[in-house]
């Protein structure tokens, strides 16, 4: 029996489905992130699981205990929201203690209870400060330890880095993950930020549409992808279209002057209009002088630009279908913007789904 | 360096503005009040006789002590009606919300004197709800007809749009999300809104309060039409001494009376209060 159950969840708003039958079982331990566009319902799977939404439709359970009735201050849980949502009436100190005097703890307890969490999220000597004198780094840390420090059953972050630059959030990221590691406690994570969603995951619930998409592990939705909105949301893919023709047990993609092969899978039909994802750092590069631009899984390109990203560098090509983007690690021989080149990849690392009925 | 010139005139005008139309008005008045009228004639002698005549004959002590009563009750009925009507309209006015809160501003599309006077008819002896109980053979309701009652009536009637308006502003600026944060922290809905709601909607309430008690202290007109022959307020017998008796300078000690009762029930409301603990921001960081 894993520790949190959501059994046949669903929300509707009026006549839209924004949650729609959401079936997950979460571990103990584990960190899970519910990852997808804004509009697609993550929060609102996330609201429900605090009490601060009801489903339609369908039980949450807790640790075996049905708390689908339960309003959120009976639940346990605990949150920390985008907006950090701090009372900014209350110094920090009397933040942290909040959850601590809800629970009615004798006073000693509360102070040796902040104190803990004044400590891991280094927060010491902020204690006497109002919320609107902090940075937003500080404000993000006592949102956390405000959600930490009442030993929650679970924690729910709700897109908690959204509001900080890239370099904090970063950092954030790594704390974030050690002290759900350190507590053992599972943390429910919702972002559209895939990299905060791979950053710290143990799995990956990709939603869309008020549906869980695949809920698996962060490798297999990356390297994996079940479907092809995942293999363009996760990660930065080339597509291309064409119409598949399989030969033994090898399938072939043409259109657009580029052959694609890889292996057969089911679910495709011989003609039938497909789609093949490979992501950017999976195309490789040699120079046109070595050849060999004519084979399966080859095209022969010009580098339009080079987008350096520190320790590697993406490869903008202009192709006779369009644009391919290549990253490449710095240590690889470099190319520079006007070179020809060959693109080419590994049959393996072709993603392959058919193309749905309205869409381009 | 560049002159400053934006801060200065958007500052400058209302202190011109307060200086010329409210502190200059206020001085001639304390100035006033140390001289005395005879006949309807200022005479400018100094003395503090107005004031010694002010807190020596019994009735403008009874007119002050009803008038702080009075304020107070109607302000506090007005706070305590004005909270779940504001907060009713924010939770459930959803688009229609704007709708609301301006249907509480038509009854000022109407004067005071109107307003007055109507309720006048509506509560009076011969009003309609007495009217109404003495056609079905029941006895009026005598705590209604010219009374302190009724002036009450007319006050909290006069002044409950305005804070209601007020408490409306302040939950409309209020982020109800922290609502959420506090029950899922454990506060149960009733606890979450005096740990979170209450405190942080006190200012405006206090603002509420205070824009309703400060013009009741002052109530001439509802006294008036109103109140009966115990019903005299202070406000209402000074304004007495600018007409009909024709004691001004009396008048003016009234005024400046009037004005330092306000001007400490103000700075003591102030003193009780930490502005931080009602997460008023408006100091700035650091």
């Amino acid at each position: 029996m894993a520790y949190i159950h959501l059994d046949g969840v669903s929300k509707q708003y009026g006549s839209v489905w924004a949650v729609d039958r959401v079936n997950m079982a979460i571990e103990k331990h584990e960190f899970v992130s519910l990852l997808g566009p804004s509009g697609s319902g993550k929060t609102t799977l996330l609201r429900i699981i605090a009490g601060l939404e009801r489903p339609t439709t369908g039980r949450v359970l807790i640790d075996g205990e049905d708390v689908t009735e339960l309003p959120p201050h009976k639940r346990g849980v605990a949150m920390v929201f985008q907006e950090f949502l701090l009372f900014p009436h209350r110094t920090v100190y009397e933040n942290l203690a909040f959850p601590l005097r809800m629970l009615k703890l004798p006073k000693s307890e509360i102070e040796a209870r902040v104190e803990w969490v004044v400590g891991i999220l280094a927060l010491r000597g902020l204690e006497k400060r109002y919320p609107n004198q902090l940075s937003g780094g500080q404000q993000q840390r006592v949102a956390l330890g405000r959600g930490l420090v009442g030993r929650p059953k679970v924690l729910l972050l709700d897109e908690p880095l959204a509001n900080l630059d890239r370099e904090l959030r970063q950092e954030m990221e790594v704390e974030i993950r050690k002290h759900q590691t350190d507590l053992g406690i599972p943390f429910i994570y919702v972002t559209h930020n895939q990299e905060e969603a791979l950053s710290m995951s143990d799995r990956i619930a990709v939603v869309r549409g008020g549906r869980i998409e695949d809920f698996a592990s962060r490798t297999d939705i990356y390297d994996r992808p079940k479907t092809a909105f995942i293999a363009q949301f996760v990660g930065r893919s080339n597509r291309f279209i064409g119409t598949a023709a399989t030969a033994g047990d090898t399938i072939s993609l043409s259109g657009e002057g580029v052959r694609i092969e890889t292996a057969t899978r089911p679910g495709i039909a011989d003609g039938e209009r497909v789609a093949a994802y490979v992501k950017n750092e999976k195309v490789r590069l040699r120079p046109a002088s070595a050849g060999g631009a004519g084979a399966a899984n080859t095209l022969a390109a010009t580098v339009r630009y080079v987008i350096l990203r520190g320790a590697y560098a993406e490869y903008v090509l202009g192709w006779s279908g369009g644009e391919l983007v290549a990253s490449r690690p710095r240590s690889e021989a470099e190319f520079t913007e006007g070179a020809e080149v060959v693109a080419f990849w590994d049959a393996a690392d072709v993603d392959l789904f058919p193309v749905p009925e309205d869409s381009r | 360096m560049k002159p400053r010139v934006a801060p200065a005139i958007f500052l400058g005008i209302p202190t011109v503005f307060l200086v010329g139309l409210f502190v200059l008005p206020l001085l001639s008045m304390l100035v006033l009040s140390v001289w005395r009228t005879e006949n309807y004639h200022i005479i400018r002698d100094f003395s503090f006789h107005n004031y010694e005549v002010l807190a020596t004959e019994g009735a403008y002590m009874t007119f002050l002590l009803r008038s702080l009563v009075m304020a107070s009750a109607v302000s506090l009925i007005c706070t305590l009606l004005a909270w779940p009507i504001a907060y009713g309209i924010t939770l459930y006015g959803g688009r229609y919300k704007l709708l609301f809160s301006l249907a509480f501003a038509v009854p000022f599309l109407t004067g005071e004197v109107l307003r007055i006077i109507a309720l006048q008819g509506l509560l009076g002896p011969l009003g309609l709800l007495n009217g109404v109980l003495l056609s079905l053979g029941a006895a009026p309701l005598r705590v209604i007809m010219y009374t302190n009652v009724a002036s009450a009536i007319g006050l909290v009637y006069l002044y409950l749009p305005i804070v209601v308006t007020v408490i409306y502003l302040s939950l409309l600026n209020f982020d109800q999300r922290l609502i959420d944060a506090a029950t899922i922290f454990g506060a149960s809905p009733a606890r979450a809104f005096f740990e979170v709601t209450w405190p942080l909607n006190l200012f405006g309430t206090l603002i509420g309060f205070a824009l309703c008690f400060i013009p009741c202290l002052s109530a001439t007109l509802a006294p008036r039409f109103l109140g009966g022959p115990n019903g005299t307020l202070y406000g209402m017998a000074m304004a007495q001494q600018f007409g009909e008796s024709g004691t001004w300078a009396l008048g003016a000690a009234m005024g400046v009376v009037l004005f330092a009762v306000s001007v400490l029930l103000v700075v003591g409301v102030a003193r009780l209060i930490d502005l931080r603990r009602t997460g008023f921001t408006g100091f700035g960081r650091g």
